[in-house]
């Protein structure tokens, strides 16, 4: 069912914690490598002094270049509005999955774009590797969520999570497993982490989504920075809402909203943890060794898929 | 409940099949072999839950050799194997690791076509498993081509008798007793001459890559 | 009784691993392959007089009483032919006490193992009996330990495991043919007469019976040295010592091969004999075409036997699956021609190996100058294995031929004669150039071992008395087992 106000607040809430989720993580390593860290909320003031500073554009730049914030930041807040994270009503008769991967990949397609549109060394080549990287990894997160959308007959993402969460144990299915792991590593890979790029490095040898913000500075950066926050917590909202969505709130009363905020958040914090480990226990890929991994999520997507039909 | 019982077994079954896949996608040596270790263990447990939901108690036994032999014992004499003759920590294989992983995608499919009409035959709580084991087995026979080390020939034919054995437990419930311990005291037989092969080439060739084994011919 | 037969080649490879004299160790070997050979005798007459004989997990009809004979007799003149062979080696040096013994009880452990195979009911102890023979003839393929040898042995483990782990598979189906239908464990199911009596009243799958039988095929058929699945044969006999490719040769392929009977008969009570007459058919050419090829490329004239196996072979597997009296009589006859004829080449071999030391054909003229005696015998067996008159091949070979033309096998037969008579004109030309001619070598004349000559001229007595006339008791013999078959009618 849809309800909504509900819906448009919780696409407000993804909106509104998704640097926190950011500053968590960089928190998180920061004690894992036995430093202090900045504060959590430290994304917040980021974006804050971003929003206030004029924001400069080369003069070899097309309209492109100032209008590809503003279509990242739109693709962002409509996935937002589809994603069911802590309710299953989302506005998911807007569009279903196919029309939320499509979303990510228009704000991969016009980052990249604007990236090559100064004309700068960095920004072809963190655009030519993010294209390498999403070219395994689209089929794999397509294959992944398609394996549920077999399992429970629908393809909209809050149908999905709907009967997933009511169904019990009838199924709970190997692709499920299978579909995650693939889901998980196209989640490092899509949102630039440990082991697929570094985010927090500068260096040109080793980044890629790096590289495509070069260019960027002021309003603009703060909406790329923002939505690409978004893309992380979306991707996480995903994650679970797909594959294991237990304690997802399924009808509309004050006390299955409240567990269900409380199960993402605690699901959240889980998935976060792991990928401050990861991101501290593991040397990013050489980009020649990228494919094998990107491969390994193809085939878990493909696996669970194929469980689908054989077991 | 019948539907978590089957949800477990198939989870292992997916479980084995995971494993042989990481087994291609490994790099390291040391990698193969833990993860062979862990396909084993899956598979013992595959057995004991059968085992559980049939009644058959001389499944456990079986499940109790596979996980004894396979899972500890089998990986102890490998490592063992490599660490004095100081074998080198790469996998070399003669394919790369992408097109690897995709033909052993292949082959799952392959193996899914081939055993579909064989499921419809007859009723088993566990025949959807034996498109699996048949992947499995087939993934083996891959590693065993394309991988030039002699230890990871031995390991690819000792997932293939994995895969086997998942296949008989699919199929029939396992064989009678005296054949399946037959079948591992032969297996156990098999790696330990194996291993003092692996030595011998070793010591004679001083390369364990098998690629050099090509004196013979006409 | 038959726990007795089992148990003697044990009994003997733990005599010759205990005992340390040279003429010790030899006389147990002997003394053992003479009981085996006793008990043998006595068992199959019993066998075929009086019917098949079932004992707990062994049960023994007349094809494996004709394949226990068969096995007990090769390795009682291998074990004769050794004393001669290895103590001739063994006196330049080339080895020690140690792996003398180790040779003679690996040699029975090899027999025990191959025993086994024939006295088996189960089908589940017969693969393990099977895979028992790699591994026992593993050490020694490999008991030179140079090389070649190490290589020979390493492709032979894995080629040989790889098809047998198919062939288990394919017993696994067998097994499920039947139990699939009536689900649960059945004790009794792995039995081959178990599985013969429910085929032939039609109550196993026949689906996954044909898919069984095509991996017991390939599987087994890889022991068997059949094409595409040979690659390990040349390398395998021609570096193993002399006396163990002989037993390769002659009984080993057959022993795999009679696991393929087993199978074959089972489909063939079932769905009729075509499928998988048709399958052996067709890997029987194929061998039959592989082995022609690289007869006319050897350069060593080991691995120029080992082809000749591997022709043979494809001819056995031709023979069965023409089918009919004349195919399987012919093919019977083929095994028993066949592990005369080799034992008898490759003892020959054994002969020039130890007198020029080289395995090179090019190196080898002149053999009739330097080892008069060898050099007749050798090329007695040469014309005998490529199928002349009056030796004993030309005689299965042609019951097979009439056979293939009886059964309107049209273009198989001509196949067959095509591959015949290139094998013969290169095969000849090869022995010819050996054995005529000067010598390579300034070598002293005479023969190497007088006890392995005349082993090889009781063989070469064998093979033409065989040739020209079929005594009664074979000829009964191996009408018996045809009728085991069925589709072998008259």
């Amino acid at each position: 069912m849809v309800n909504l106000p509900l819906a448009i607040i919780q696409a407000v809430v993804l909106v509104s914690i998704a640097p926190l989720v950011t500053g968590i993580i960089r928190k998180l390593k920061a004690l894992l490598q036995s430093r202090r860290g900045p504060p959590i909320w430290q994304p917040y003031y980021d974006l804050q002094k971003l929003f206030r500073k004029d924001s400069i554009v080369s003069h070899d730049a097309s309209w492109l270049t100032r209008i590809t914030p503003f279509v990242c930041m739109t693709a962002m807040l409509l996935a937002a509005l589809l994603v069911p994270a802590f309710t299953t009503s989302s506005l998911g008769f807007l569009g279903d999955l196919i029309v939320l991967v499509y979303l990510f990949a228009m704000f991969r397609f016009f980052m990249a774009l604007a990236a090559l549109d100064a004309g700068s060394a960095f920004g072809g080549m963190g655009s030519s590797r993010e294209m390498m990287v999403s070219s395994v990894i689209e089929p794999a997160i397509l294959m992944a969520i398609f394996s549920t959308a077999l399992l429970t007959g629908t393809t909209d993402l809050s149908g999905i999570a709907n009967t997933l969460a009511t169904s019990g144990w009838e199924l709970v299915v190997p692709s499920l497993f299978l579909g995650f792991g693939a889901f998980f590593i196209a989640l490092l890979a899509e949102n630039a982490r440990v082991p697929v790029d570094n985010p927090a490095t500068h260096l040109e040898l080793t980044m890629i989504h790096e590289g495509m913000l070069l260019e960027y500075s002021g309003k603009d950066l703060a909406l790329m920075e923002l939505s690409s926050m978004m893309k992380l917590v979306l991707f996480l909202a995903i994650a679970w809402s797909a594959f294991f969505p237990w304690g997802i709130a399924t009808q509309l009363t004050l006390g299955s909203v409240a567990l269900g905020l409380l199960v993402f958040a605690l699901k959240l914090i889980a998935l976060v943890v792991v990928i401050a480990l990861i991101e501290s226990s593991m040397a990013k890929m050489r980009l020649f060794k990228l494919p094998n991994l990107l491969t390994v999520s193809f085939i878990l997507a493909f696996l669970a898929v194929m469980s689908f039909y054989v077991l | 409940m019948a539907t978590i019982d089957n949800n477990l077994v198939n989870g292992l079954a997916a479980l084995v099949l995971l494993a042989a896949f990481a087994l291609v996608a490994s790099q390291r040596m040391q990698t193969i072999v833990r993860v062979f270790a862990l396909q084993s263990l899956a598979l013992g447990l595959l057995a004991a839950c059968v085992a559980y939901i049939t009644g058959y108690s001389h499944i456990y036994i079986v499940a109790a050799l596979t996980i004894v032999l396979k899972a500890l014992l089998i990986p102890r004499i490998l490592t063992y194997v490599m660490q004095r003759i100081q074998v080198t920590k790469e996998v070399e294989p003669s394919v790369n690791t992408p097109s690897s992983l995709l033909i052993a995608g292949a082959l799952a499919v392959v193996a899914y076509y081939v055993t579909e009409p064989l499921i419809m035959v007859g009723t088993s709580i566990t025949k959807n498993v034996l498109a699996l084991s048949l992947a499995v087995l087939l993934i083996g026979l891959f590693v065993m081509i394309t991988r030039r080390k002699a230890i990871t020939q031995v390991i690819g034919l000792l997932v293939m008798e994995n895969g086997l054995f998942m296949a008989a437990i699919s199929i029939t419930y396992g064989m009678p007793l005296i054949v399946e311990l037959g079948i591992f005291f032969d297996v156990l037989v098999a790696v330990l001459i194996m291993g003092v092969f692996v030595f011998r080439i070793k010591g004679t060739f001083e390369t364990l890559d098998t690629s050099f084994l090509r004196r013979l011919r006409d | 009784m038959i726990e007795v037969l089992v148990l003697i080649p044990v009994l003997t490879a733990v005599a010759c691993y205990f005992l340390n004299r040279r003429h010790w160790i030899e006389l147990a070997s002997t003394l053992g392959a003479g009981l085996l050979m006793a008990a043998s005798v006595a068992i199959s007459y019993q066998v075929f007089t009086s019917g098949p004989i079932q004992e707990g997990i062994f049960y023994l009809d007349q094809l494996s009483a004709y394949m226990l004979m068969l096995v007990a007799f090769v390795d009682f003149l291998v074990a004769i032919y050794s004393v001669g062979y290895m103590g001739k080696e063994y006196e330049e040096k080339l080895f020690g006490l140690g792996r003398l013994r180790a040779f003679y009880s690996l040699l029975q452990v090899l027999v025990f193992t191959m025993v086994l195979v024939v006295c088996s009911n189960n089908l589940g102890i017969m693969w393990i009996a099977i895979e028992g023979t790699t591994l026992a003839s593993a050490f020694l393929v490999g008991f030179y330990n140079t090389e070649n040898s190490l290589e020979a042995t390493w492709k032979y483990i894995i080629i040989c495991s790889v098809g047998i782990t198919l062939a288990l598979l394919g017993t696994i189906l067998a097994y499920a043919s039947l139990v699939v239908l009536v689900p649960g464990e059945s004790g009794g199911a792995l039995d081959w007469t178990t599985l013969v009596q429910a085929a032939q009243l039609k109550q196993l799958d026949p689906t996954i019976l044909r898919i069984s039988f095509i991996l017991v095929l390939v599987g087994y058929g890889t022991k068997v040295g059949l094409a595409p699945m040979h690659t390990w044969l040349p390398d395998a006999h021609s570096q193993a010592p002399t006396p163990i490719s002989a037993m390769l040769s002659g009984v080993l392929l057959n022993c795999a091969m009679y696991g393929i009977l087993r199978f074959h008969i089972i489909t063939s009570a079932q769905i009729g004999p075509g499928f998988s007459g048709t399958l052996l058919l067709l890997f029987g050419v194929l061998s039959l075409a592989v082995a022609a090829t690289f007869i006319i490329l050897a350069k060593d004239y080991k691995r120029l036997l080992a082809y000749s196996s591997i022709e043979h072979m494809g001819i056995v597997s031709l023979g069965f699956g023409i089918g009919g009296f004349f195919g399987i009589f012919g093919a019977l006859l083929q095994m028993l021609n066949h592990a005369v004829t080799k034992s008898l080449l490759f003892f020959g071999s054994g002969q020039v190996l130890l007198k020029y030391k080289t395995k090179d054909m090019s190196e080898v003229s002149g053999m009739a100058k330097v080892m008069p005696v060898t050099a007749t015998l050798f090329l007695a067996g040469a014309l005998a294995i490529t199928g002349c008159p009056p030796f004993s091949i030309f005689l299965s070979e042609f019951t097979i031929l009439y056979g293939g033309l009886t059964t309107d096998h049209l273009l198989v037969s001509a196949l067959y004669l095509f591959f015949l008579a290139v094998i013969f004109a290169a095969f000849m030309y090869h022995v010819g150039k050996m054995v005529f001619g000067t010598p390579s070598q300034p070598l002293p004349r005479g023969e190497v071992s007088r006890i392995c000559v005349s082993v090889m001229i009781v063989l070469v007595v064998l093979t033409v008395v065989l040739g020209v006339f079929i005594p009664t008791f074979l000829n009964d013999a191996l009408t018996q087992i045809v009728h085991l078959f069925s589709g072998g009618a008259a």
